[in-house]
């Protein structure tokens, strides 16, 4: 399994993450750039549950199955959750939730590379 | 995101609907902000915690709730805690509790700090408020207490906690949480009782102001 996902996630999760904080700085609400960057921040998870489900198929097995799954149970709702939690606030605070959930995408991706060396970052 | 039509308030677009239980009680019907009354000046500009009084676009306001404002990044960060500590900690305890049973239980009193932490900052009540206070106290102690037991004797620690070596596996961010979330509740704390100063209407629940007229 090659990188391209965890990293384009960790370089999307980042970007993300930076125009949100701009976007707190300048007293911005939440914007539709904002809730797009998250449908994609989302789709990738998605992806990268499917590669790491498929390599779960195949048989292999990380350190801690436990661990592994529910990372890949929870990580799908982090964009959401977060949209949600942003949307509902009408400040400028709004954006810097959806800082905190690029940041968080970014740091799952080397917390996956830890539980399973496999997924490359 | 739910329908917006039990929300008592017809004017409120429905993108700024928020769950039921935050909807203020009827009988605090707090002066709206337009009816510029003289003797209630509930709203010294010098209130607003960080200073964005200057837009008039999107920050003027001041948060309704704990849960609100700064309040939402605080709660979304606890969210992720009591999650990650409680997920964490019940994999630790159910496959290998021998290992290092201090350090597991540690990491499941975190989670439930963290829980309890979510929950107050969320409801946001007085009494919510003075629970939080204690809790991220605990919390704070408990980094500190943890941190440092783990510096002194690793062999305790065999494998990790959320609060070992002062929250380092998790960017410090565990350290420095309490720290805001105390923050964050003193200036609630002194934001009521500068109220109740004024006048029992605006005690509890200040103003709706997060609510901007269209």
């Amino acid at each position: 399994m090659n990188g391209a996902v965890p990293t384009t996630i960790i370089v999307a999760g980042l970007l993300l993450a930076g125009y949100a904080l701009l976007m707190t700085a300048l007293d911005k609400r939440m914007g539709g750039v904002l809730l797009a960057g998250l449908g994609v921040l989302e789709i990738l998870l998605l992806v990268l549950v499917g590669l790491v489900v498929a390599k779960l198929a195949d048989g292999s097995r990380p350190g801690s199955p436990a661990t592994l799954i529910g990372y890949l149970v929870a990580m799908p709702f982090v964009p959401v959750a977060a949209g949600f939690w942003g949307a509902v606030e009408r400040s400028r605070w709004g954006p810097a939730v959806i800082a905190v959930a690029g940041l968080v995408a970014a740091v799952l991706m080397v917390r996956l590379h830890e539980i399973w060396p496999v997924i490359r970052v | 995101m739910s329908e917006p039509t039990t929300s008592p308030e017809p004017a409120v677009p429905p993108e700024t609907t928020v769950p039921p239980e935050t909807t203020g009680p009827p009988e605090t019907t707090a002066q709206p902000e337009t009816t510029a009354q003289p003797e209630t000046t509930a709203q010294p500009e010098s209130t607003v915690p960080t200073g964005t009084a200057a837009s008039p676009e999107a920050g003027d306001a001041q948060p309704e709730s704990t849960r609100t404002g700064p309040g939402r990044v605080l709660v979304a960060i606890y969210a992720l805690f009591a999650l990650s500590a409680s997920a964490r900690a019940a994999v630790q305890i159910a496959t290998k509790f021998s290992n290092a049973p201090v350090a597991y239980l540690l990491s499941a009193f975190a989670a439930v700090v963290y829980i309890i932490a979510t929950v107050t900052l969320t409801n946001g009540s007085p009494t919510a408020r003075r629970i939080a206070v204690v809790s991220c106290s605990i919390e704070f102690a408990g980094v500190l207490a943890v941190g440092t037991w783990s510096m002194a004797d690793p062999a305790s620690f065999p494998d990790a906690t959320v609060w070992s070596g002062y929250g380092s596996g998790y960017g410090f961010v565990p350290l420095v949480l309490p720290v805001f979330g105390l923050l964050w509740l003193r200036y609630w704390a002194r934001r009521s009782k500068r109220s109740r100063a004024q006048g029992p209407a605006a005690a509890t629940r200040p103003p709706d102001q997060g609510r901007l007229p269209e």
